[in-house]
C-alpha cells in the first residue's frame, strides 16, 4: 500500500491510542449494553400489586380472590376501606389495579347468567394495562372453567415458535447490536476526526504535503475500520459464547455484505464532516443524523410495521434497516445471498450513491 | 508599588510530577518595574515557573511571594494584582473586538463605566477602533496579540506574566511588541516574560536561564555576555548549555 | 455575582452566534420528537400473517374473517401450502401463520377438539409473544360468538360466569402516545443538556481561555455557575417549545400542576448540567468528554425505566437505578402529565433528585477546584 495512506493511518492509530478513555468505552459500552439488553429485555409485566376490596366476604368470594393470589402475576393486597381509596393507592403506587367485589355476589352467582366484579386498572402504562387486563380475564376465565362444566373450547390452540424457541431477547439485539456499533464508530467517529482536523488547522499541513486528498480519506478512515472490525467481532463471540447466539449462516457471505455496510456507514462521516465546522457540531449531527435513525428505524428494536406508513418509508433511506434484516438472516436464519438479495441490493445502491456523494463534497469543500 | 519594592520573591521554588522535576530550587527576586526574562529550551521549565507564580499550580516545595502575597496561602489576592498572556493569546474567537474587552473588564470586577474608558484607550492606541465590532478571528495575528495584552493590562495590574507572548508573529511585529513592553515597564510595571528568542533575551532587564529545571545563569544580559566573553546572547546561551565555564 | 453576568452573556454569545448550534439545539429536538414519538411503542401492529384455511367451513371462515378485520394483522397471502408457508417466513416476508386443519367445522360438531396452529418467527421475542397473545385472544372471542352447534349449547344453560367490567383509569383510550412522549422529551433534553455542558468547558480548556479565567480572581464556583446558568436557561426555554409542539401534535392532556412541573424539570436539567460540567471539568479533548458523556447517557437511558420497566430487571439492576436521575424525573414527568399528582405524593421521588443536584455541583467545583491546581 501507498507509504503516504500508510503514515496517514499510522497517525491516526496513534490518536486513537493515546486516548485511552474513549477506546475503552467503544469496547465496553456495547459490552454494557449486550448485557442488559440481554438479560434485562424483558417487557412482560410481572407482580402486579392488585388491591382487593371484597364486601361479600363469603366463601365464594374468598375462592375468587384466592384465585388471584395463587396466580404467579399479581400480588395482593387486601383493602378495608371504601372504593374511594383508589385514587391514593394508585396515586402512591401501592397499586396498579384493583378488583370490588360487591356484598351481593354470593346470592348474584347463584341465580343469574352472569355475574359482575369491579376492574379498575391504572392506565398511565396502556400497554401494561392491556396486560393487566388480559390477566386479570384469564384468572376470570379459569374461575369459571373450574365452576362450570362443559366451558372448554371446543378446540384447541397449539403454537410453534421457530428459530427462537425460548424467545430469548439476545438473539434479537446481538445482530441489531452489532449494526449499531459499526455505525458509531465508522459514521460518528470518522466525521468527528476530520472534523478535529479542521477545527485545529492541522488539515492545511497535510494539504500541503503531496497526499492526496482520496488518501487522506483512506488513511484516516483505515484505523477505524479496523477498530469496528474488532468491536463488532467482539460483541459477536460474546453473544455467541455467553448467550448461545446461533450463526447458522456463510461467514463470507457476512463480512461481504458488512464490508458494503461500513462503506455507506463510512461515507456518512465523511458527508458530515464537509458539512460542519466544529467537532460539537460534527457529534450532534451526527448522533441525529446516524444513531438516532439506526436505533429508531431500522427495526432494531421496535418494529417497523407498527410504526406510521410516512415513517416505513422514511425507514427505506436507513441504511441499517437493509444491514439488520440481513445480518439476522445470516445468522439467525442461515439466508442464502439469493434469499436476502433484495436488502443487499438497496444496500449496495445506497451505499454507491452515499460514497460518490461524499467523495464529491469532500473534493469540493478542501477547494474551499 | 515603589521602584526599590520587590515584585516578585522565590526561595528554593519546585515542583514534581511524579519522578520528574520540572523546575528545582529556582530562587530570584525581581524588583517593582523590572522586566526580568526567562530563557530556556522548551521543557527547560519556564511555562512551569509563571504557572506557579500565577496560582495556576502549586509548588511542591520551596516558597514564593508575588506582590507581596504568598503563593500558598493567599492566591487569590495574587490574581488581583497580576495580568497574564499566554502563547495561545486566549482571546475568544467567536467574539468582537469590544465583547472580548468587555469581558475580561468584567471579570476583573471593574465598573462599567471603567471598562467603556479603558477599552476606548485600548483600541484608539492599537489604532483598530473601526475593527471594534468585528469577529476577533478576523483580525491579523499582530494585533491579536497586542489586544491580549492590552486585555491584561486592562485592570492595571502591578505585575505583568507573559509566557512566549511572542510566538507566531513576525519579526517587526515582535519588534513593535517589546516597545509596548518597555512603555508599559517605565509606567513601573513589572514584567516576567519567557521566550526562546535570543535577541528578546537582550531586551530585558535582567534574565536568568534555566536547564533541566535548573536556573544555570542569571544577570543582567551585558553582565553575562561579559562573565563569558561573547557579544551575543545567542552565542552565551549556547556556551552556558553546552557547560562551558565562564571566563 | 456581576462577573457571572459576564460569563452568561458571553456564553449566550457564543451561542447563538453559531448558526448551526442554535438549528441543532431548537430544531434537533423537534424533529427527533417527531421521529421518535411515533416510532417508539410498545403496541404491536400490521403483523405480517399468512392464513392457511384448509377447511372453508362456516366456523374457520368467521374465524378468518375475524383476521381480516383487525388492524393488529395484516394478511399478506392466503395459503395452504406447508413448504411455501415455512419459506416465507424463511424470506422474511410474514412473521406468522394460521393453520386451521382439514373437517375443523365438522371435527367440532363430533366433539373432536381439533387443533388450530399458530407457527411464528421468534426472532423478535418481545413482538411474537405479543402477537401470540393477541391471536389467541381473538380466536377465542371470535369461538365465543359464533354459533355453536345446539348439544354444546344446551350444556351452557345453567352455567353461572363471572364477568369483568373494567374501567381504564387515567388514560380512558389507552392513548400510547399519553404515555411516551413526555419520556420522549426527557430522553431528548436531558440528551442535550448533557452534551452542551459537557463539551463547553473542555473546549475552553482546549483553546486556552479556560487558563486565562483561572488566572484571574474568578472563583471556581463562579466558573462553573457561569457555565450552568445559560445552558439551564436555554435548555428550559427549549423544554416548554418542545413539550408545547409534543402536546401539539400528540395531542397530550397534562392533568397536573404545570408550575410543578416546570419547577421539577427545572431541578432536573439542574442536576444533567451538573452531570455535563462534572465530565467537562475532568476530561482534556472534547473528543473524550463527547464519549464519556454518551457513556453516562446509554447507561441512564437504559436504566430509567424508559425501555425497560424497572420491575423487570434483576434485584441487583434495579438497586443501580436509585442513582439514576433520569429514573426519578421520568416518574415525575408521567405522574403529574397523566394523573395529575401533587408534590406530597412524589417525594419519594423528588428529595433523591435534589440530593443529586446539589451533590454533583459540588463535585464538579471539588475536581475543577483539583484539576487546576
Amino acid at each position: 500500500m501507498n507509504k503516504r495512506i500508510i503514515a496517514i493511518a499510522r497517525k491516526e492509530f496513534l490518536h486513537i491510542i493515546h486516548d485511552i478513555r474513549s477506546l475503552v468505552i467503544i469496547f465496553v459500552m456495547p459490552v454494557i449494553m449486550l448485557v442488559l439488553f440481554g438479560y434485562a429485555l424483558n417487557l412482560e409485566i410481572k407482580n402486579i400489586d392488585l388491591a382487593v376490596f371484597d364486601y361479600s366476604k363469603t366463601p365464594l368470594s374468598r375462592k375468587l380472590i384466592n384465585q388471584f393470589d395463587a396466580n404467579k402475576y399479581f400480588t395482593v393486597s387486601y383493602q378495608n376501606g371504601s372504593p374511594k381509596s383508589i385514587d391514593s393507592l394508585f396515586l402512591s403506587k401501592r397499586a396498579r389495579a384493583a378488583i370490588i367485589i360487591d356484598q351481593n355476589f354470593a346470592k348474584k352467582f347463584e341465580h343469574s347468567q352472569q355475574t359482575p366484579i369491579q376492574l379498575v386498572i391504572d392506565a398511565s402504562d396502556p400497554n401494561a394495562a392491556s396486560f393487566i387486563k388480559i390477566y386479570c380475564n384469564g384468572v376470570i376465565n379459569d374461575f369459571n372453567e373450574t365452576h362450570n362444566a362443559n366451558l372448554h373450547l371446543p378446540f384447541e390452540v397449539k403454537q410453534r415458535i421457530w428459530y427462537n424457541p425460548d424467545m430469548r431477547s439476545a438473539y434479537f439485539f446481538v445482530p441489531g447490536l452489532i449494526a449499531l456499533i459499526l455505525i458509531m464508530i465508522s459514521a460518528l467517529l470518522t466525521s468527528i476526526t476530520i472534523t478535529r482536523e479542521k477545527e485545529m488547522g492541522t488539515m492545511e499541513q497535510i494539504l500541503v504535503s503531496p497526499v492526496r486528498p482520496n488518501e487522506i480519506i483512506i488513511g484516516k478512515v483505515l484505523p477505524y475500520i479496523l477498530l469496528a472490525f474488532l468491536d463488532g467481532l467482539m460483541i459477536l463471540l460474546l453473544g455467541v459464547l455467553i448467550f448461545d447466539v446461533p450463526f447458522q449462516g456463510s461467514y463470507l457471505l457476512l463480512i461481504f455484505l458488512s464490508l458494503i455496510f461500513l462503506v455507506t456507514a463510512l461515507s456518512f462521516g465523511l458527508m458530515i464532516s464537509t458539512l460542519v465546522s466544529t467537532q460539537q457540531v460534527a457529534m450532534m449531527l451526527a448522533l441525529s443524523a446516524t444513531l438516532l435513525p439506526t436505533v429508531m428505524l431500522s427495526g432494531f428494536i421496535f418494529p417497523l410495521n407498527s410504526m406510521p406508513v410516512f415513517l416505513q418509508y422514511l425507514s427505506y433511506l436507513v441504511p441499517a434497516k437493509y444491514y439488520i434484516t440481513i445480518i439476522r438472516g445470516v445468522m439467525l436464519k442461515g439466508n442464502t445471498l439469493w434469499q436476502l438479495i433484495m436488502p443487499a441490493l438497496f444496500l449496495l445502491i445506497l451505499s454507491a450513491v452515499m460514497l460518490r456523494n461524499a467523495l464529491h463534497r469532500f473534493n469540493l469543500n478542501l477547494e474551499k | 508599588m515603589e521602584t526599590d519594592q520587590i515584585a516578585v520573591h522565590t526561595e528554593a521554588l519546585t515542583r514534581r510530577f511524579g519522578n520528574f522535576t520540572a523546575v528545582k530550587n529556582a530562587s530570584i527576586s525581581v524588583s517593582a518595574g523590572e522586566i526580568f526574562g526567562f530563557l530556556g529550551a522548551n521543557g527547560a521549565g519556564k511555562t512551569t515557573m509563571i504557572r506557579m507564580l500565577c496560582g495556576l499550580l502549586k509548588p511542591t516545595s520551596g516558597s514564593a511571594t508575588v506582590a507581596g502575597f504568598d503563593v500558598y496561602r493567599q492566591s487569590e489576592q495574587i490574581k488581583r494584582n497580576i495580568g497574564y498572556m499566554s502563547q495561545k493569546f486566549s482571546l475568544y474567537d467567536d467574539l468582537t473586538l469590544s465583547e472580548n474587552i468587555e469581558f475580561y473588564g468584567g471579570i476583573y470586577n471593574m465598573s462599567v463605566e471603567m471598562i467603556e474608558q479603558r477599552k476606548n484607550n485600548l483600541l484608539r492606541e492599537l489604532g483598530i477602533e473601526s475593527e471594534a465590532e468585528k469577529l476577533t478571528r478576523e483580525l491579523p495575528l499582530g494585533y491579536k496579540q497586542r489586544l491580549a495584552l492590552g486585555c491584561a493590562l486592562l485592570h492595571d495590574p502591578p505585575i505583568l506574566f507573559l509566557d512566549e507572548p511572542t510566538s507566531g508573529v513576525d519579526p517587526r511585529a515582535r519588534r513593535s511588541f517589546w516597545n509596548l513592553i518597555y512603555q508599559t515597564s517605565r509606567k513601573g510595571k513589572t514584567i516576567f516574560v519567557t521566550t526562546h528568542f535570543m535577541d528578546e533575551a537582550e531586551y530585558c532587564h535582567r534574565l536568568s536561564i534555566m536547564r533541566d529545571g535548573e536556573i544555570i545563569a542569571l544577570g543582567p544580559p551585558s553582565g553575562l555576555k561579559h562573565k563569558h566573553g561573547k557579544s551575543s546572547m545567542q552565542d552565551v546561551f549556547i556556551s552556558i548549555v553546552n557547560g562551558e565555564r565562564p571566563v | 455575582m456581576q462577573q457571572i453576568l459576564y460569563l452568561i452573556r458571553k456564553e449566550f454569545k457564543q451561542i447563538f452566534r453559531t448558526r448551526e448550534m442554535v438549528a441543532i439545539i431548537f430544531g434537533m429536538p423537534l424533529i427527533q420528537l417527531v421521529i421518535l414519538g411515533f416510532t417508539i411503542t410498545n403496541e404491536v401492529k400490521n403483523v405480517h400473517l399468512i392464513i392457511g384455511d384448509r377447511d372453508n367451513s362456516r366456523i374457520s371462515r368467521e374465524i378468518v374473517r375475524a383476521f381480516e378485520h383487525t388492524d393488529r394483522f395484516n394478511i399478506i397471502k392466503y395459503e395452504t401450502d406447508i413448504a411455501r408457508i415455512t419459506e416465507n417466513i424463511q424470506d422474511w416476508k410474514a412473521q406468522m401463520a394460521i393453520i386451521i386443519p382439514h373437517n375443523f367445522g365438522r371435527d367440532i360438531e363430533r366433539y373432536k377438539i381439533p387443533e388450530i396452529q399458530l407457527l411464528i418467527d421468534g426472532l423478535d421475542g418481545n413482538t411474537a409473544g405479543v402477537a401470540l397473545g393477541y391471536a389467541q385472544n381473538i380466536i377465542q372471542q371470535t369461538a365465543k360468538a359464533i354459533q355453536i352447534p345446539e348439544p354444546i349449547l344446551a350444556g351452557l344453560a345453567g352455567q353461572t360466569l363471572v364477568e369483568l367490567e373494567d374501567r381504564m383509569w387515567y388514560n380512558l383510550n389507552l392513548d400510547n402516545a399519553q404515555y411516551m412522549i413526555p419520556g420522549i422529551v426527557v430522553v431528548l433534553l436531558t440528551i442535550i443538556s448533557m452534551m452542551l455542558s459537557a463539551m463547553s468547558l473542555v473546549k475552553e480548556k482546549e483553546i486556552g481561555t479556560l487558563e486565562q479565567l483561572m488566572v484571574s480572581p474568578l472563583k471556581r464556583h463562579q466558573l462553573l455557575f457561569g457555565k450552568i446558568i445559560p445552558f439551564l436557561i436555554l435548555t428550559f426555554i427549549e423544554l416548554t417549545i418542545v413539550m408545547t409542539f409534543a402536546r401539539i401534535i400528540f395531542s397530550i392532556n397534562i392533568n397536573g400542576s404545570l408550575i410543578l412541573l416546570g419547577f421539577l424539570s427545572f431541578l432536573y436539567l439542574f442536576t444533567t448540567l451538573g452531570l455535563g460540567v462534572f465530565i467537562s471539568a475532568i476530561t482534556g479533548t472534547q473528543q473524550e468528554a463527547m464519549f464519556i458523556s454518551w457513556f453516562f447517557l446509554v447507561f441512564m437511558l437504559l436504566m430509567s425505566g424508559f425501555f425497560i420497566p424497572i420491575e423487570n430487571m434483576p434485584a441487583l439492576l434495579q438497586h443501580i437505578t436509585y442513582l439514576n436521575p433520569m429514573r426519578y424525573i421520568l416518574i415525575i414527568i408521567r405522574d403529574i402529565i397523566q394523573k395529575g399528582t401533587v408534590l406530597s405524593f412524589l417525594l419519594k421521588e423528588v428529595v433523591p433528585m435534589t440530593i443529586y443536584g446539589v451533590l454533583i455541583f459540588i463535585l464538579a467545583v471539588i475536581n475543577f477546584h483539583k484539576r487546576a491546581a
